[in-house]
């Protein structure tokens, strides 16, 4: 699926420790991953492996104390806070949250946050309204939407809102975080093939999930993170079906699929006592 | 509104192997905490893998632990009805699934089984015995007697049922004195056999634990230990896993099961996810809007779904979930001990292969 | 959220109150039957047609002055209101976003303008000021901004840690940006209730430094002024004092129930509350039909 050579992100041996002095522990350690144009990679990992630390370094939200970033082939992983805007501001980086409810400023109708991008870039508000409501279409919403306030939307709608939200920049890379575990079946499917959409439309996407599960259905490449190192990182099939790491088999083999649990519960238990040993 | 349960040892031949009634004729055992079912080749059995002697469910002529009938409930506010006629029986050692998505329901119902609906909603008609006992009168003394010792439930959130300045080990033995009359020093003795009973690994470390340091999976451990300290009957459990790791999630599952074989509790499990009630319910619940679109044994609604949505819901797994590859590299990954021979990835959403029905209608 | 006071009974009482109170202060002086400062020889006389509520001490026309006194009155509580307002509000909401330091310093100012006895200072700025109500007021104004401080803050961190300002962050907004967009609408509902509130403590203040002579030149008339001489003459009129206390305690009254009202219908406590009514209303007339819709209103 990766098209065009060079890759949007490119991570190497990322460090992150958060504190400091006694208090100062490491969250990530030698991470590197590269995404290319039009793929799409998906970060799996439990609570506290890291994971929202790695996206909120790509985002420039939290400091790296080792490694490089490198967004479209330029080095970011020393910007300061004006540099970060101005890149900001261009929108080649966009990143969705978990929980539309929350990342949609409750008191402003969607049109203002729709656009809000737009106009921090300095577009015209008449123009900026014009790009908002196409890319309300993309992503299969009414424009009667428009002014009405996120509370008297669903879940999806909300969700929907905010994927159209970061695509108003024309972003080359979107990070998401669980954007799918807050919404019902209907509309993750819904959510799940505009994603697939903007991939074949050449948009690298990283998909952050808890849940192996959740991402198997558009990820190309897996990449398995446990307790801030990348333990796993492959062709998602290969991951899925013959994965290698005992986490990444515990993960596989605790996801609830209709044909039920992978694993039987002693195996988990056995890859349980193998990681804590 | 039940269709007729499969019966006898149909398991090997169902794909997948759904659980199915105990054998007929089986003595009407009454489940003992104390002591497992000697039948269960433990660990390692999640109920779906259905050893037919596994389930210590009585046979169907004891009495049901919860009755739900035709219930409908109204949100007075704007005057319209939001649930439209719920029906089901839970039996002890049974379990119930209602799947559906955030709107449709499903939580609301539990809430008024549980007798605790939200504000302004009401339940307009129908009925829902507990043990026998039907809840429309009850005073609030007798609810306060009803809830914990027969009814009981943990819900998404664990942190935000717990106090978080007093430590856990207290907040259970407080429920035990309470509920079983015990002194304080037989009531920790109890609250740390109930940590012990829910796989906490250090009980006497937890006993003096507070909320914040304790992982989510613990903390929902520790609720579970609250809910069964005074051996309810029925235990609901709504979307307790939502919020938990997937590792961490299949643990608390394989918990609700284990209770459900030793103590023969009944079980209601409420979740968005339908894999997460096949993996734990004898039938499932299909509910959208406020409506039963489905409703029968886990087995027939996953490989025979009737309504559209149900069919939503299993294609969803199979184009995005796990099942997606697991389907087609069965040999190596799906270690099921039971054999899954024609494992046909579709098998839910289209018609069923002819001999596959045959071999369904047979068991039936 | 003004119809939504409005809808309220204790909103529309208090805002009943509260505009009879401003008109006073606009009209009053011009409404005065009699010169306010017009001595005559008829001193403490008893309610008559001429005079509404009798003479004072000095002869003069206590509805008069009442009513001059209103402007006075209302002026400087809206003043002190005003004052805290801005000295409260701004450094409240930019101690989040101006890092520590600056937090450090106006945390600890906020700290020891509380510790201080705001009557008191008052009392002692005038001496240094200048006995004039713009002065006092001036002070205690500033002595009770630390309340608006807090309440900026508090609510501007809880904006401040959510993930819309997060996002608003990722697409490359300034703080000036965030501030004007995300974290202003959610700051004015808690200081609106504080401004009411505050109103009705300047009223107090106000009434209380006149009443001890201070902020206002005698013969000027204030409501407090007026409440200290009648009750010189309490022997004489012990009815007196009744008439400027009730007005100083309806307008007090008239600005916490405001206040109320406005704490009332903003947010999720006002939504419940409307709903509550709202199946009230339904209860006790069933044939209405009641608009099906979100509990938005």
């Amino acid at each position: 699926m990766s098209a065009d050579g060079r890759p949007v992100l490119q991570v190497a041996d990322l460090e992150v420790h958060y504190g400091l002095r006694r208090r100062r522990r490491r969250v990530l350690h030698g991470v590197s991953l590269s995404v290319a144009r039009g793929e799409t990679v998906g970060v799996i990992g439990e609570t506290g492996s890291g994971k929202s630390t790695f996206a909120r370094a790509v985002l420039g939200l939290v400091r790296a104390s080792g490694g490089r970033i490198l967004i479209d082939g330029e080095d970011v992983s020393r910007y300061s806070a004006r540099q970060w805007r101005a890149l900001r501001r261009r929108g080649v980086v966009q990143y969705v949250f978990q929980d539309p409810l929350r990342s949609l400023d409750p008191d402003l109708p969607i049109e203002e946050s729709l656009i809000e991008p737009l106009l921090v870039q300095g577009v015209g508000r008449k123009e900026a309204v014009e790009r908002g409501r196409a890319y309300l279409a993309r992503v299969r919403l009414d424009s009667e939407l428009f002014g009405r306030l996120p509370g008297e939307l669903s879940g999806g709608q909300r969700q929907r809102v905010a994927v159209a939200r970061v695509l108003v920049t024309e972003p080359a890379l979107i990070i998401l975080d669980e954007p799918v575990s807050a919404l019902d079946s209907a509309n993750r499917v819904g959510i799940l093939e505009i994603l697939k959409e903007l991939r074949d439309a050449g948009v690298a996407l990283i998909f952050i999930s808890h849940d192996l599960g959740s991402v198997a259905g558009v990820a190309d490449r897996i990449a398995v993170l446990y307790q801030g190192e990348f333990v796993e990182v492959g062709d998602a099939r290969a991951v899925i079906s013959n994965p290698r790491h005992p986490y990444a088999r515990l993960l596989v083999g605790s996801a609830p699929t209709l044909r039920s649990a992978a694993a039987s519960r002693a195996e988990r238990d056995a890859l349980r006592a193998l990681l804590h040993a | 509104m039940t269709r007729t349960r499969s019966d006898g040892t149909a398991t090997a031949t169902v794909p997948a192997a759904r659980p199915a009634d105990p054998p007929a004729g089986q003595p009407p055992a009454v489940p003992s905490p104390a002591v497992p079912s000697p039948a269960v080749p433990s660990p390692a059995v999640a109920p779906t893998t259905a050893d037919p002697q596994s389930a210590a469910a009585p046979p169907a002529a004891q009495a049901p632990a919860l009755t739900v009938r035709g219930v409908r409930i109204r949100d007075e506010v704007n005057d319209r009805e939001i649930v439209h006629g719920v029906s089901f029986e839970l039996r002890p050692g049974r379990a119930v699934g209602i799947v559906g998505e955030s709107g449709s329901g499903k939580t609301l119902t539990c809430r008024a089984i549980l007798g605790i609906l939200p504000a302004h909603f009401a339940v307009s008609a129908g009925s829902i015995e507990i043990a026998g006992r039907d809840i429309a009168g009850l005073t609030t003394p007798q609810w306060t007697d009803l809830r914990g010792s027969t009814i009981s439930a943990v819900f998404q959130d664990p942190a935000s049922y717990l106090n978080p300045s007093l430590k856990v080990g207290v907040q259970i033995a407080e429920v035990i004195q309470v509920k079983s009359g015990l002194r304080r020093r037989a009531a920790r003795r109890r609250a740390l056999e109930l940590l012990t009973a829910v796989h906490l690994r250090d009980p006497e470390l937890v006993y003096d634990q507070y909320t914040f340091e304790l992982s989510g999976g613990m903390l929902q451990r520790v609720l579970i230990a609250t809910a069964i300290a005074a051996d309810p009957q029925v235990l609901i459990a709504d979307e307790a896993t939502t919020a938990l790791d997937v590792t961490v999630q299949a643990e608390i599952l394989d918990l609700l099961a284990d209770l459900r074989e030793r103590n023969g509790l009944a079980l209601v499990v409420v979740s968005h996810d339908l894999a997460v009630v096949a993996q734990v319910c004898d039938e499932v619940l299909v509910m959208r809007e406020g409506e039963v679109v489905e409703h029968g044994p886990t087995a027939d609604v996953l490989y025979h779904p009737r309504h559209e949505y149900t069919r939503l819901l299993i294609a969803e797994h199979e184009q995005y979930g796990l099942d997606r590859y697991l389907a087609d590299s069965d040999s190596t990954t799906d270690p099921d001990p039971d054999p899954d021979p024609e494992a046909d990835p579709h098998a839910g959403i289209g018609p069923v292969a002819g001999e596959q029905r045959k071999e369904l209608d047979d068991v039936r | 959220m003004v119809r939504r006071v409005l809808a309220l009974p204790a909103g529309r009482l208090a805002v009943g109150i509260l505009s009879v109170i401003v008109l006073l202060a606009i009209l009053g002086p011009t409404l005065a039957p009699h010169d306010p400062l017009g001595t005559s020889a008829l001193t403490l006389a008893g309610p008559s047609w001429e005079h509404w509520l009798g003479t004072d001490y000095l002869g003069r026309d206590v509805f008069s002055r009442l009513l001059a006194g209103s402007r006075t009155s209302v002026l400087g509580s809206v003043e002190v209101a005003l004052i805290a307002l801005v000295v409260g509000v701004v450094p409240g909401i930019l101690s989040v976003y101006f890092g520590q330091v600056f937090e450090w310093f106006t945390l600890r100012i906020a700290d020891t303008l509380i510790a201080l006895p705001f009557l008191i200072y008052a009392v002692a700025v005038t001496a240094l000021l200048g006995n004039g109500i713009p002065q006092a007021m001036f002070t205690v104004g500033v002595l009770v901004s630390p309340l608006f401080y807090r309440v900026a803050r508090a609510s501007t961190l809880a904006v401040a840690r959510s993930q819309y300002v997060e996002a608003a962050l990722i697409s490359g907004a300034s703080i000036g940006w965030i501030a004007r967009r995300h974290v202003w609408g959610k700051v004015l509902p808690p200081v609106a209730v504080a401004l009411a509130q505050t109103i009705g403590i300047g009223f107090v203040v106000v009434s209380s430094l006149s009443f001890l002579g201070i902020g206002v030149q005698p013969p000027a008339p204030t409501w407090g002024g007026l409440l200290a001489s009648d009750l010189g003459y309490l022997s004489y009129q012990p009815w007196a004092p009744a008439v400027p206390a009730l007005l100083i305690m309806a307008t007090v009254w008239g600005s916490n129930l405001l206040a109320d009202a406005i704490r009332d219908v903003s947010g999720e406590a006002g939504r419940a509350l409307l709903n509550s009514r709202r199946v009230r209303a339904r209860r006790l007339d069933p044939a209405e039909p009641i608009p099906a819709g979100g509990v938005a209103p």
